[in-house]
Order: C-alpha cells, then structure tokens, then sequence
C-alpha cells in the first residue's frame, strides 16, 4: 500500500491558526450577547422607570405600623372675644389657621403641618352641637403639608360660649413597627419552596437509592441479566439527567394543571436522575474488601449489600441528598416563577401587578433562604464522615 | 480433606494466573503457600472457596465438589470456610461487634440479620471470639479506630464466627508491622491445633514458613515448583522459588 505521509504543518503556523481560530469564536460570541458596556452606566443615567424598579426592590416591604383614625382639632371662636382660642401645638401634627379668631364670615387660610403625605383630606367645622360642617377637600404635599382657604360661616358661630373648632380627620401611623403582610405572605410561599424541595428530594431518594445499585458495576454488571438491567438504569439517569426542569415542569403543567404538584414531579424526576448517578458512583467506589469477606462467610448477596455495601456509602449518600435538597430550594423557586406554586410564583405574581416592594421582599426571601440553606448544607456535609 | 485437581484460571484479559496445580491438604494441616507476588497465591486461596471462578479443574472437600456447587449449596460449604486477608476487609465504618456478627450471616435468619437483629446466643459468641484474640473491650469500638494488628485479629474472630473446618488466609501478616506477624501467626497456629481446623496461609518470610508450617508448597508463574516439608527448603531450591536475585528477609526479628 502507498502510504505518503502528509508533512505535519510547522507547529508555529499551527499555534497561530489555533489561535485565529479562538479569536473567531470569541468575535461572534461577543457580537451574539450584543455586549455593550457603556449601557450599562447610561441605562443607570436615563432609564428612569428602570431605576425606581431597581430601587423598589432595595426597599422591600418588611415593616408596617397599624394605621388609626386621628382627629386635629383646633377651637377657633367666631366671633373673635366670643370664647378663648386655641393653642397652636409647636410641633407633630398640628392646623395652624392664619388668624386666632375671625368674625361671621371672615375668610383666612388654615396650614396643616406633619400629616401623612400624600393624603387627601376633608377640612370641616364641628359645631358646638358637636354636628359637624363640612368643608373643602384637601390634599397633602409629599412633606405632609397643607394650605387651605376656609370661611366662617354663620352656622359656626359660638353658642353658650363653646366655640367651633376646625378639624381634620387623619390616618396615622400608631403602635411599634411590625413584620407588614408581605413578610407574612413571603415566609408561607419560601416555605412552601423549602417544602417542595423537600419532598421531591424525599421521592427521588426512595426511588433513586435501590435504582443506584442496578447502576452499579461492581454490584450488578454479572451475567447478561445483570449488564441489561446496569445499562438500562444508567441510560434512564443519562437521560433524564439531561432534561432542563424547566420544561419538565411546564410539561407537567399541562398535564397535571400549575401549582406546586407539577413543579414537585418535575424536580422529582430530575433529581431521581441525578442522585442515581451520584449514588451509584459512590456504590462503585467503594472498598470491595469487605463484600469480599462477606461473600466468603457464605451471606447472600442482599446480606452483603447490607453488611459490606451500605455502611460504606451512607455518608455519600447523605452527603449527596442534603446537597441536592439545596440545589432543589433553587429549582424550585425557578420553577415557581413558571407556575409551579411556591416563592417563585409569588415572586412572578408581584411583579406582574407592580406590587414592587412586595417582589423586593421575595428577592431578598430567596437570597437569604439560598445563602442559609447552601452555609448549612456545607456545614453538615462537613461533618459526614 | 481437601483435594485440588488440575485447577486451571486464565483472567478475562488473558492473564493466565494457575497452571494444572494439583495438591492435597489433609485435616489438621497447616500448609502454606509461598511464592512471589503475582505467583498466583491469592487466586490459588480464592479458587478454593470460588470467590474466583476456576477456568478447569476440580476442588474436592471432603467428597463434595465445590466447583460444582451452586447458589444455596455453595454458601452453605463457604460458611464452613473461615477466609483472613492481607488487607483485614473490615467494614469500617461499623463497630467491631457488626463486623464480627457478620461472619455468622451465613447462618443466621436471612430476615432478621436483614433488620440487623441478632439473638443473644449470637452477640455471646461474638464476644467470645473477640475474648479469643484479646479485643473484647473494643467491641463497640469503630474498626477503623483500631491499629492494624487489632483489626486482623477482629478479622480472626470474623473467621471464627463461622465454626470453621477451614481457614483459608492469605497473607494475613503481610500489611503488618513484621513484629507483630507472630502474634497474629500464633492465633492461626492455636485454631489449628487446638480445634483441629486446617489452616492454608499464604507468607511472604521464610523464617516465618519455618516456624509455622506443617507442610509448604511453592508457586511460580502458577505452577507448583515445590511441595514438601519446611525444613527442606534450602538455598538451592529458595533459589529456585524465587529466583536468582533474591536474598532471604527475616521478619519478626524482634519478637
């Protein structure tokens, strides 16, 4: 046979192509995530809607204080001499009118100080009947500030020397500061998060433990039966290992309805997939010594499972499971925002209806609960020894 | 008595480790085997109770065939077979006590031993036999927490878990500091003579051969290169055992 052999290129002419090679795929990747730095700092500049979501979500909604009725009163005698005035209070919320007293049909401005922001209010009379007269419709400026043109009509003239007062009506902040009912509604959906995690992690432990030892050469690869059933477990976890549970659970969606259970199936499956592969791989390296032994005792091959195989692999195994049950937490907060119940549906539910604050609670909810379960994971897998 | 007939074992890949080796081990024997690594020694020890398949040949135990046996029948005969290893295979993880009950599976209730329940009879003879090789207050120790010469002897009464009419050990002494290979060697050497259990052992050191032996047989390459009584091993045919560069190491030399 004629074997010419190629000349190998020059390995400088191959580095270089090598290298032009590289430097194209890294030309097209950054023209393909259309990288543009600068936008990043103008964004911050002119994107203003973006900013205040931004900026929503940094304050989230974690305290409230109970909201109570408040009544300002202010004695104002009409006319002037007809009864003693009123005090104006130096300081909190307070009417200040600009005259002390003002005779029948006096008009003059009243100015209230450090009432809620933003507020729309009623100014009115109340009469020494103690019936009230209503007055114009007010709104506060953001620094809780307001300025009114208000008149002294006849009806409010003092009677048996007791004066009319203005007054407004307020809703005030009372009481301590209290966890508000997004941290309420946060804590049950992470919960249930926590939960789902759980429970598919629960399921897929059952079904992935005894599956690991099919999927373990050294326990099953014996006769043609056994190298069958090694083969068909490992490709099962081969292949569900490489499904996104994303659209797992959006397939479970449409056939089980959205919620909690499709999302729990999905994240199910997938973790039976991945714990049977890191299970099994734990099974196969174990120390064969020992089964060894026990073979030569005369124990079956359930016996030396048991005796030889399972004390062995139990720190993997746990270490493994709790390891998943965090990665699980993530998923599923994922797999809520598409509808599988949980904080991630929460989470979609608030920023579809530009409850913003409430969303920046469920932000930092998941941060915490991630960073918590991924610390605590680490720390207990420490300890498996 | 145990006859090996013709045992034949060519590996998978090829590797042929026994070559038509042909002996007999009367009861009450202590034989050993010597020859280098990779002799065949230890698929010589593992043929004899099928933890290795042999390729040909057969295994006569007192009539039985055992290379016929199967399943069930091939337990039952293992459970008469004790087995010591070079590298203790204790389960680690688990207490001396677990490793020393689990030498009696082959006899215990297949379910109960399943839910790790064992009878009071069953926990006293485990102790007994850990009494027998001086451990008996390790008992709920954790294996590896034990030196290597305390794990061996947990192998020992693993062994004697089973009532035993056989003890197969192969090298049983060679991952142990040399001093303490008699204090191992003398356990195997009082089951065999005081309860008449035949022992065949695998050893590296010579002096050791000598002191323990009853009977010796020597592999190389597979094959039987010698067969005879300790005492006729000189330099000539140690020579020939394992070959012209090897000069003899003494162990236990301090004890």
């Amino acid at each position: 046979m004629n074997t010419t052999r190629r000349p190998a290129l020059p390995s400088s002419l191959r580095t270089t192509l090598i290298a032009l090679g590289v430097i194209a795929a890294y030309v097209i990747a950054w023209r393909g995530s259309q990288v543009d730095f600068p936008r990043l700092f103008r964004a911050l500049a002119t994107n203003e809607k973006g900013r205040e979501l931004l900026g929503d979500f940094m304050t989230p909604d974690i305290v409230a204080r109970d909201i109570a009725p408040v009544t300002l009163q202010l004695p104002l005698p009409v006319p002037c001499g007809s009864a003693p005035e009123g005090e104006v209070a130096a300081s909190g919320p307070r009417l200040a009118p600009s005259v002390a007293c003002a005779e029948l049909r006096e008009k003059f401005t009243v100015e209230g100080f450090d009432l809620a922001p933003n507020t729309e209010l009623q100014l009115r009379w109340r009469l020494p009947s103690d019936q009230y007269f209503p007055g114009p419709f007010i709104a506060t400026d953001a620094d809780g500030h307001f300025s009114a043109e208000f008149e002294a009509r006849p009806i409010v003239a003092t009677k048996d020397g007791v004066p009319s007062k203005i007054e407004v009506e307020l809703l005030v902040p009372v009481g301590n500061p209290k966890p508000s009912p997004a941290v309420y509604e946060v804590l049950d959906a992470i919960v249930i998060t926590i939960f789902m995690a759980l429970m598919a992690t629960t399921a897929a432990v059952i079904i992935a433990a005894p599956l690991s030892f099919l999927a373990a050469s050294n326990i099953t690869k014996h006769g043609p039966m056994g190298a069958a059933m090694y083969y068909l477990t490992r490709t099962f976890f081969s292949v569900f290992r490489s499904y996104e549970p994303i659209i797992l659970a959006m397939l479970f969606a449409f056939w089980v309805g959205f919620g909690a259970f499709a999302g729990v199936i999905a994240l199910a499956i997938i973790t039976i997939a991945s714990l049977g592969k890191l299970y099994s791989e734990a099974v196969e390296h174990i120390d064969p010594g020992p089964m060894e032994a026990l073979t030569a005792t005369g124990a079956n091959r359930i016996q030396v499972i048991l005796y030889g195989v399972i004390p062995q692999i139990v720190p993997d195994f746990l270490s493994f499971t709790i390891y998943h049950w965090d990665i699980n937490v993530r998923i599923s907060t994922i797999i809520g925002y598409v509808g599988g119940g949980g904080i991630g549906y929460y989470l979609a539910q608030m920023i579809n209806t530009s409850q913003n604050n409430k969303a920046g609670t469920a932000i930092w909810a998941i941060v915490i609960v991630v960073w918590a379960m991924d610390f605590l994971s680490a720390e207990i897998r420490k300890r498996l020894t | 008595m145990l006859e090996i007939q013709h045992l034949h074992k060519v590996y998978p890949n090829g590797t042929v480790a026994l070559t038509d080796v042909n002996f007999t081990v009367n009861d009450g024997e202590f034989l050993v085997v010597i020859g280098l690594s990779g002799s065949g020694k230890s698929t010589l020890l593992r043929c004899i109770n099928r933890l290795i398949e042999p390729t040909q040949g057969k295994i006569i135990w007192d009539g039985v065939d055992i290379t016929a046996a199967s399943g069930a029948d091939m337990r039952r005969i293992r459970r008469q077979i004790g087995m010591v290893f070079q590298q203790f295979n204790l389960v680690k993880r688990s207490s001396v006590i677990t490793n020393v009950l689990a030498g009696r599976l082959g006899y215990a209730n297949p379910w109960a031993s399943l839910l790790g329940m064992w009878p009071k009879e069953e926990r006293d003879r485990a102790l007994r036999a850990l009494n027998r090789v001086g451990i008996a207050d390790k008992a709920s120790a954790r294996a590896d927490a034990l030196s290597g010469g305390q794990q061996q002897r947990v192998g020992i009464a693993r062994a004697l878990m089973q009532e035993p009419k056989l003890i197969l050990a192969d090298e049983p002494v060679a991952s142990l500091d040399p001093v303490l290979s008699h204090s191992i060697l003398q356990y195997l050497e009082q089951l065999n003579r005081d309860e008449k259990i035949t022992a065949v052992c695998s050893l590296h050191f010579l002096d050791l051969v000598h002191r323990y032996a009853t009977r010796v047989i020597a592999l190389k390459d597979g094959k039987v290169v010698f067969e005879g009584l300790p005492q006729e091993i000189d330099r000539a045919r140690f020579k020939e055992i394992y070959g012209e560069e090897a000069v003899e190491v003494r162990a236990g030399m301090a004890a």
